[in-house]
């Protein structure tokens, strides 16, 4: 069947237009600093998933009765609110008369510092990954990464262990020993790739990339050098961001972002711990009434009158729920996400600031 | 951009109503943003095999009073063109138009695009059609831009606004003056970084690029300043050797920019850039710690909960050490208390 042909391709990288990069990029600097979402279409090509188009959605309003969350709340949430998957089925709809690929491949985010890893994430992923046919993925973008020289652009999908789990909705420690699945296996990330059109390709040619083919003329003075728009506006330039040397900023949101999910750890922890201390006290008081209700039924025995039941006690004890482990996991993921960004920085940082010390200090071959 | 036509571009006031009323309402310039753009090409390598040009709609931003306007975002609307006569689906163009306004209700209509250079009868019969008053651009005026797509050519593009001309009102129904209006693309500092990957797929042959890890690309920006770096040196021992021509100008540029490098005592340095590394490393040390700890944690919980229930906190809570501590402490008391409850 056509389907099990289909799933029988893994998907094995992602290969985005540039046109969907520009897009992307310029809907999340125009949402910054809140979070901005949207929708991908394209193709799946042999293993390969192709996104050739992307379009936005609009801001959820909260005038439900949620009113307590918050607008990043809302804007995360977009994709699965039932006004936006009537936009977006319109959307294709009308992209599909002007022959741009119909088919959804998956949604788009935007985040700062790494913070994306949420319960709303993962839902949204969730309900584009759950049709029987389907092929999607999470494209993030990072926005303070992003402008720190090199593009940052990540594709997630949710594994397929954790979408048997979830679909089951049940995260309780048994469950979790069964099936083994630990926090790392949440997101499986796929590798990217960008593909310009021919079109583009000659643009990109035809902009002056690089200098003047004529011979410039030497400039007359230092005005007309500094002023002279031939020579200060060249777009496409190389870009030189990467070369900063600011570490304060990103090393104090780091460190706050790692405070942040500290503190949820130790809340969940605690909350795992009160449904333990409850559950246990709870078992102390069946106890306790099961060995009463022995006691009785011994002195009933000896009056020779009918025992009473023993397992009433399940009727008049409730056991608590356990709460469920998915925010940890969540957020354990999370941490691992900071981590790696945090050595991804000092990988590069390292470096330059050697590079640094030595042009400081000539004569020392550190 | 290759072969732009050099023109004289004047101002007038376009309405002759609103002569008196107010200045002219015609933009001195267009700005496009690359995305819009990219948008415009790809379209236009999806157009159907019978029609040479495609057109869309332009959206964008206005200045106040309308000197300046900013294209930034648009979409294709289907038409047929015959060498008769002319369709354009308004209803498609008036709907996406009613969506995409709900996702930005900023970007207003500011125009229309085509994807050939040519501008005959049809063009005016649309342009007067985006001009109009209700759903079109009316009072101001709309901007179009023409992007020729001959492969193998280079891409030209020019940006025009109309006025209304004619020997009678009907003849002016269908055609217009096209007034060409400088414009210029312009980049966004956020759109810096993912343009330079695009750029970078510009020389390969598959014309697709990967995207590159940090340390990868600031490999990259090293090794173009130090092309950079060269070439200026090279230029100076020509100069040196007088070889080439000297130039005060750039002398002078030159000893701005390298002026620019801080003079420092040596123990200075030592000592800042001693504390910068171990602020980064310590950082990254208590990032790897902690995400082990959290493991470490998640692991004990989900393992060790079939010993007994009061085992696996008190291990599991070892997020730092004192609370690790703490926690121990207060489960040992409350282990004590039930007992003594019982």
């Amino acid at each position: 069947m056509a389907d099990s042909g289909l799933k029988d391709v893994p998907l094995r990288e992602v290969q985005v237009e540039a046109l969907v990069v520009m897009r992307i990029i310029k809907h999340s600097s125009q949402a910054f600093p809140s979070y901005a979402t949207g929708s991908l279409v394209g193709m799946d090509v042999n293993g390969v998933l192709q996104i050739t188009n992307s379009f936005p959605f609009p801001t959820v309003d909260s005038t439900s009765s949620d009113d307590r969350h918050d607008n990043s709340n809302s804007a995360v949430a977009a994709p699965r609110a039932k006004s936006n998957v009537a936009y977006q089925n319109e959307m294709i709809k009308l992209l599909r008369e002007v022959n741009v690929d119909a088919q959804t491949t998956g949604w788009y985010l935007s985040t700062s510092m790494g913070n994306f890893i949420s319960a709303n994430t993962v839902e949204n992923q969730y309900f584009y990954q759950k049709e029987p046919n389907e092929r999607a993925v999470t494209l993030v973008h990072d926005v303070s990464r992003s402008s720190t020289g090199s593009l940052s652009l990540k594709a997630f999908r949710l594994s397929s262990t954790f979408m048997a789990a979830y679909k089951e909705g049940k995260f309780t420690t048994e469950t979790i020993q069964k099936s083994n699945l630990r926090y790392q296996d949440i997101f499986t990330e796929l590798p990217i790739t960008i593909h310009n059109s021919h079109l583009l390709t000659s643009l990109l040619h035809q902009l002056p990339a690089q200098p003047a083919k004529k011979e410039l003329s030497i400039p007359a003075d230092l005005a007309s050098l500094t002023h002279d728009p031939a020579l200060t506006h060249i777009p496409l330039a190389p870009n030189f961001d990467s070369l900063e040397l600011s570490i304060d900023p990103f090393l104090e949101k780091s460190c706050d972002l790692l405070l942040d999910s500290i503190e949820n750890h130790h809340n969940e922890l605690n909350n795992h711990q009160y449904y333990q201390r409850s559950l246990a006290r709870e078992q102390a008081k069946i106890t306790q009434w099961q060995a009463k209700r022995k006691a009785e039924n011994q002195a009933r025995a000896i009056t020779k009158q009918t025992p009473l039941p023993e397992d009433e006690w399940q009727r008049l004890f409730k056991l608590p729920q356990e709460p469920s482990r998915l925010d940890i996991m969540l957020n354990s993921r999370q941490v691992e996400q900071y981590a790696r960004q945090v050595d991804a920085f000092t990988a590069s940082v390292s470096g330059k600031m050697f590079a640094v010390k030595t042009n400081l200090l000539p004569g020392e071959l550190a | 951009m290759a072969d732009d036509d050099s023109f004289l571009h004047l101002a007038r006031p376009l309405n002759p109503a609103t002569i008196a009323s107010q200045p002219s309402t015609a933009p001195l310039t267009v700005t496009i943003q690359p995305q819009a753009l990219f948008s415009i090409l790809d379209h236009a390598s999806r157009k159907p095999q019978d029609q040479d040009r495609v057109i869309g709609t332009l959206l964008g931003v206005r200045s106040e009073d309308g000197t300046e306007v900013e294209v930034r975002n648009c979409y294709a609307v289907p038409h047929t063109e015959t060498t008769e006569q002319v369709e354009v689906d308004m209803d498609y163009q008036k709907h996406m138009l009613q969506l995409h306004l709900r996702a930005n209700p900023k970007e207003i209509l500011v125009g229309w695009y085509a994807t050939s250079s040519e501008l005959n009868t049809f063009s005016a019969l649309i342009q007067n059609f985006y001009s109009q008053q209700g759903d079109g651009t009316w009072p101001h005026p709309a901007v179009h831009l023409t992007l020729s797509t001959v492969p193998g050519k280079d891409i030209e593009s020019r940006t025009y606004i109309s006025a209304p001309i004619g020997v009678t009102p009907e003849r002016a129904a269908d055609s217009c003056l096209f007034i060409p209006v400088p414009h210029e693309i312009k980049y966004g500092e956020a759109e810096k970084s993912g343009l330079e990957v695009i750029a970078g797929a510009k020389d390969r042959e598959d014309r697709s690029q990967m995207l590159q890890v940090d340390v990868e690309s600031l490999e990259r920006a090293i090794e173009q300043v130090l092309e950079l770096l060269n070439r200026v040196s090279n230029y100076v021992n020509e100069v040196l050797d007088e070889e080439a021509e000297p130039s005060s100008a750039l002398g002078q540029f030159l000893m701005n920019t390298l002026s620019l490098a801080p003079k420092v005592e040596p123990a200075d340095v030592e000592r800042d850039f001693n504390n910068h590394v171990q602020d980064v490393l310590l950082v990254s040390y208590l990032a790897n710690t902690i995400r082990t700890q959290i493991d470490l944690s998640n692991r004990l919980a989900t393992a060790a909960l079939t010993m007994g229930g009061e085992g696996a906190p008190s291990t599991a809570g070892t997020g730092d050490g004192q609370k690790g501590n703490q926690n121990q402490r207060r489960t040992a008391g409350r282990g004590q208390n039930r007992s003594g409850d019982q």
